[in-house]
């Protein structure tokens, strides 16, 4: 009875009410898909740096990781690899030979890692092999009499191997994808140029078009523009197993791009026989080998047990290898938890305040209520219950909102483009999908019902204190 | 009877209503504040980190040198054009760089870094590295000294250990993760500085000699005293290689570019790379850092160079950065946009109650002969007085919080700085002093009330006063 | 002189369901002094009356002039001044501002019509004495008795010094003690200020005072007598 009177009393000031439960749902609604597309961006960017860059364990030298010495590679590599690959559990694993080095192009120079592997094993444990960008080649597919480099998008821009030219077959496939000829009139300028940079391109282009071109077109006109030489040419300079100056010209094989611009510009891949040829390390000797698992729960359980039969060796899972991404993961749920309870708090004071309201409105029949024999606890329950029901229903519907919003964006993304340089510097895709777990909405919905408990306690103490005589009386 | 003092008495008619609803206000403004004034201070901080480690508020490039960061795209040092520049009202220093990417070893350990030709006496207009020098380091030869020390309580013994091979630029970061408090501080630190401090040396124009990041010498496992090797490609793909003693460490507040940098003399450098008396920039130390006194000064130095250079200021180059802050920059505003909307509808729900309560009142007030327009003026009067008075509370509270946070920035240490670190930031939270967005809150809470009373009002000029009256 | 004619007044609420003709070709005038009294049962008809003259509500069909000036030729705005100036109410439940004190709910309208002070001041001690509150100047209503409050909204009735006071069940919430108090003050007024009252009561304790009786039922006029 007091469930009904109370989800009852809910519908008493009906307007009063949605406007209680309509900022309760817009609370909640925000707060949810704000954290649905955070976490989205933090699950792609766990996601990808365990699918593309890092698998699940690392097995080398202890010693290895403090500088990456040549010298120190793994002992019995054969028997090593075959016996972790019967591992329960493990679902594939690849040797990959670790330098440090430097790749030229005839203009510039960066600082690398130059990572010697075998396409068949790295393929079976990183997706690193399916970014390849179209038009730029294959993860070591097609043969070739050429030594082979297999390097990041960002990599490839800042050693002038991707260039931006602009020229007439350029703008005769821009004017096929429909862009219209007055913008193409102000590219006419730069017919036959070739831009020293992705930078320079951009800000070139920018200068002739106006906000909204740049908006329409920007992205067609950068598609085509964007030129690439099959097989262009790098040298790749390093150290050798005896410390001395090596080096020979590789050829691009292909160009990966994992939205995270710092592994891109300093992960170079090469066949591991090309680069034991160049360091004089035995074509199967390896500083590292990388495991893939066949789930990622079970990451510690197979990684404690790798520990325990390899001695001599180091084993780390990703949560040692990168312990920021797992601290991180840790983190950013604190600050969902103090996010929501912030803006639960702030609807809270609105709650409070319709309550508080119910009480001096409703005097009168309290007092009768008191006068015909319903006692303290009861009448503290009803006004608990009926702050409880309120929250819930807001609550409810705006979990129900945010789900149908999280499903209806989970498929194409949310597209923050105009911030994808930023994004990506961090190693987070700018194209989010918001995803959240089931359990968040669960903890959401028990810390509304928290609020709307938290928040009738005080009206309903009030309610306590009105004496049944006096309150019969009141006008 | 003034309008001013009937909504003032009307206020205090439901004063539990009045409180909560200010208090909704006060919440919202006081976190609002707190965390503009932390973000705008991250930003700024990180902002004149990049500035004064790096690029510095404007340089004068070759034109091509920032697209395309190579020995070739230099510029001849041009005496009269210092001269020009320095008399510029904003220019207070010009400051000559030779910057250009080699390979650096240390035996088996190599790394691409960043070579960074420096005049050092020169660069204390900017980039003040000295004050970046590594002064102390719990180097393992440290701990021992520390842990052998019977004067030393154990639970700084403990947390050096935690601490190993920490470098620091200055004795508070070292109080800070030894954790000693201030009140210990003068009894403890002399003793502590004494055994965890590090000797640096400094370079000069003229004598061969490298200062490195202290995440650099970590990396390659250098001291003071070892030899650095520098390989690279010289002017007109020259090659281009030296060995250098390392005189000093530097620890930058950009992990970034702490663990590649390595600074050498300018001359030093330019006969590196055989660029004789190139530069690839000149930055310019200014003396009024605001937004629009840049702009101007790029305005005016952009006549004075050549048709080969060009002038960039910082934005400009550190644009990965801007874009990074402003990305977080519109997230915190979202946050904060659905903070305000929640409080916008409690103020709402207040104004419904406050008219439907005194639906009767309003009747006999205008059936006395108060005009609508005098009813609704009393009434946002009245809407906008809860909310001054939570604003100006949360104002208040903030400010008491931000200025003692000014004074004392948060600083992060252990894992938690690691975070920070990955993201190529200083562990380290600074508050943005009291300023114009202070004034955007009162704007922004003004108008959620207006919002708010909107409808309302309307209710007012449609009232049926005999309705009203029945009520 | 006349200060209020009502003209063939109808009123007819179309609610929802039923149909009411609450005020049923109502003809009545009224001269300056009167003290008149509109008896009738509840329902009868005579709050729809009452805000009708007073222009708070708009008659179905008909005229009502105050003061030769017809009511439906005003529009909102100019009605509520003209209300202010011309016509004093009284209502059943005192309505009272709360947050303001006797003094201040009195001077009120004087201060919507922006008086000084000096007259505001002795006005409303002036009226306040008259319904015999010069002690309670400056009590807030909660403080004061029921017969207390619609002294003191008889005071405020007259602040502006109107042609006509309206009075709505004006003692239907007073014990007898108040309601005698309330109607000799208001008799003595009449008399010697000459104020007119018109008031609607099912009282008859009250109808007795009354120098001119109109009784209505269902929305008419069924008597209208003077007594001398
Ligand atoms: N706003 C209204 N809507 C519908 N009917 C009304 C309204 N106001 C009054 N009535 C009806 O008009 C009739 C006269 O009411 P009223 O003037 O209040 O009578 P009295 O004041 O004599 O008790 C009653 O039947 C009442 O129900
Ligand atoms: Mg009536």
């Amino acid at each position: 009875m007091i469930w009904k009177t109370a989800w009852k009393n809910v519908w008493r000031n009906k307007v009063r009410s949605l406007v209680v439960i309509i900022s309760i749902t817009i609370g909640i609604f925000g707060g949810v898909f704000a954290i649905a597309v955070m976490n989205g961006a933090i699950e792609q960017k766990v996601d990808a740096t365990l699918n593309d860059e890092i698998a699940h364990i690392h097995i080398n030298d202890p010693a290895f990781r403090d500088n990456y010495d040549i010298q120190l590679s793994v002992d019995q590599p054969e028997q090593t690899i075959a016996m972790v690959r019967n591992m329960p559990g493990v679902e594939a694993v690849a040797p990959r030979t670790v330098i440090t080095g430097m790749a030229n192009t005839a203009t510039k120079s960066a600082g690398v890692q130059i990572l010697g592997i075998n396409p068949e094993s790295e393929r079976e444990v990183l997706q690193l092999c399916q970014t390849t960008i179209p038009g730029t080649g294959d993860f070591f597919d097609a043969e070739s009499r050429y030594q082979l480099a297999y390097i990041g998008e960002a990599l490839a821009k800042e050693l002038n191997i991707i260039r931006y030219r602009i020229d007439e077959s350029m703008l005769d496939s821009l004017a096929k994808r429909e862009v219209p000829a007055e913008v193409l009139e102000k590219l006419v300028p730069f017919s036959g140029h070739r831009f020293k940079s992705e930078k320079s391109f951009k800000k070139e282009v920018k200068g002739v078009l106006s906000m909204k071109e740049q908006h329409e077109y920007g992205a067609v006109i950068k598609e085509e523009a964007w030129s690439f030489r099959a097989r262009s040419k790098m040298t790749l300079t390093f150290l050798d197993k005896d410390q001395m100056q090596t080096g020979a010209v590789f050829r691009i094989a292909g160009i990966y791009d994992i939205k995270n611009s710092m592994y891109e510009m300093s992960q170079v891949l090469v066949q591991n026989e090309d680069l034991a040829a160049l360091t004089g390390m035995a074509s199967n000797e390896y500083h590292q080998l990388i495991i893939r698992l066949d789930d990622l729960e079970s990451t510690k359980v197979v990684s404690e047990s790798l520990k325990g039969k390899l001695d001599g060796l180091e084993v780390m899972n990703w949560k040692e290898i990168q312990p920021e991404l797992a601290m991180m993961t840790d983190m950013v749920s604190k600050f969902y938890a103090i996010f929501m309870v912030i803006i639960l708090a702030a609807l809270a004071f609105g709650i409070v305040n319709k309550m508080l309201m119910v009480v001096l409105e409703r005097t009168k029949e309290l007092g009768m209520l008191t006068a015909i024999g319903m006692n303290k606890k009861r009448v503290f329950s009803m006004i608990m219950l009926e702050s409880v029901f309120l929250s819930l229903v807001g609550g409810v519907t705006g979990i129900i909102i945010s789900k149908a919003l999280i499903s209806a964006t989970a498929r194409k993304g949310i597209n923050f483009a105009s911030y994808a340089e930023g994004f990506e510097a961090m190693g987070y895709p700018a194209h989010i999908y918001p995803v959240i777990s089931t359990s968040f909405f669960i903890t959401v919905t028990v810390l509304i019902i928290i609020t709307g408990i938290l928040s009738s306690i005080y009206p309903a103490l009030k309610a306590l204190k009105l004496d049944p005589a006096e309150a019969l009386r009141t006008e | 009877m003034n309008n001013l003092k009937l909504a003032w008495r009307n206020l205090w008619r439901n004063r539990r209503r009045t409180l909560i609803t200010s208090a909704s206000i006060f919440f919202a403004v006081f976190f609002a504040l707190v965390m503009r004034s932390l973000q705008l201070g991250s930003y700024d901080h990180m902002y004149k980190n990049a500035i004064e480690s790096y690029t510095g508020y404007i340089q004068v490039q070759h034109k091509d040198f920032w697209d395309e960061k190579i020995v070739d795209n230099t510029f001849a040092y041009n005496q009269q054009l210092e001269q020009q520049l320095l008399a510029d009202k904003n220019v207070e220093a010009c400051i000559p760089r030779f910057e250009s990417f080699a390979l650096a070893s240390n035996g088996p350990q190599t790394k691409g870094v960043l070579v960074m030709g420096v005049d050092p006496d020169k660069e204390i207009h900017l980039s003040n590295v000295k004050d970046k020098m590594v002064k102390y380091r719990l180097s393992p030869e440290a701990i021992e000294k520390i842990r052998q020390d019977p004067n030393l309580p154990e639970k700084v013994k403990e947390l050096a250990i935690l601490f190993e091979n920490s470098a620091y630029t200055n004795n508070s970061r070292l109080q800070l993760d030894l954790g000693i408090d201030d009140k210990k501080a003068s009894e403890l630190m002399p003793a502590i500085e004494g055994h965890a401090a590090f000797k640096n040396g400094f370079i000069h124009l003229g004598e061969p000699g490298v200062w490195v990041g202290e995440k650099l010498s970590q990396y390659l496992q250098l001291g003071i005293g070892d030899t650095i090797v520098l390989i690279s490609q010289g002017y007109h793909a020259t090659t281009a290689a030296g060995k250098y003693e390392i005189k000093g460490i530097v620890k930058l507040p950009l992990p970034d570019i702490d663990n590649k940098i390595v600074y050498l003399p300018l001359d030093i450098c330019q006969d590196l790379f055989n660029a004789e008396k190139n530069l690839t920039s000149l930055a310019l130390a200014v003396d009024d850092n605001q937004d629009k006194a840049i702009a101007q000064t790029v305005q005016r130095i952009s006549g004075l160079v050549s048709k080969d250079q060009k002038v960039m200021e910082w934005r400009e180059m550190n644009e990965v950065m801007v874009s990074q802050m402003d990305a977080d920059d519109k997230g915190g505003q979202i946050m904060l946009g659905i903070l305000y909307l929640v409080i916008a509808f409690g103020v709402f729900g207040t104004v419904l109650m406050l008219t439907a309560e005194r639906k009767r009142e309003f009747g006999v007030l205008v059936a006395i002969g108060m005009q609508k327009k005098k009813l609704a003026s009393i009434m946002t009067m009245e809407m906008l007085l809860i909310g001054l008075i939570g604003i100006l509370a949360g104002a208040l509270v903030a400010s008491i919080v931000i200025l003692y946070g000014v004074e004392h920035p948060l600083i992060f240490k252990g894992e938690t700085a690691k975070i920070f670190e990955e993201y190529g930031m200083e562990p380290k939270m600074a508050f943005w002093n009291i300023d114009t967005y202070y004034i955007w809150q009162m704007v922004i809470v003004a108008f959620m009330v207006l919002l708010a009373i909107a409808y309302p009002l309307r209710k007012i000029f449609g009232m049926k006063v005999v309705n009203a009256l029945r009520a | 002189m006349k200060i209020l004619e009502i003209k063939n007044v109808h009123k007819i609420y179309n609610s929802s369901e039923v149909k009411v003709h609450a005020v049923n070709d109502i003809s009545l005038d009224f001269e300056k002094g009167e003290f008149a009294a509109i008896v009738g049962p509840s329902g009868s008809g005579k709050t729809t009356l009452l805000n009708m003259i007073g222009g708070l509500d708009t008659p179905t069909e008909g005229e009502i002039m105050v003061d030769h000036t017809n009511l439906a030729g005003l529009k909102s705005s100019a009605l509520i001044d003209f209300r202010m100036r011309n016509i004093g109410f009284v209502f059943q439940s005192y309505n009272l501002i709360p947050v303001l004190t006797a003094k201040e709910n009195v001077e009120f309208i004087m201060s919507l019509q922006k008086w000084n002070k000096k007259e505001k001041d002795e006005r409303t001690y002036e009226l306040l004495k008259a319904v015999g509150l010069e002690d309670r100047i400056n009590s807030r209503p909660s403080k004061l008795s029921g017969g207390q409050q619609q002294r003191v909204a008889v005071a405020r009735a007259l602040a502006s010094k109107p042609k006509f006071v309206l009075a709505d069940e004006p003692t239907a919430n007073l014990d007898s003690k108040s309601t005698e108090t309330l109607l000799d003050i208001m008799e003595e007024l009449n008399k010697e200020e000459g104020i007119t009252f018109i008031f609607s009561t099912h009282d008859a304790r009250v109808v007795k005072k009354a120098r001119r009786v109109i009784t209505v039922e269902d929305g008419k006029v069924i008597s209208d007598e003077r007594k001398k």
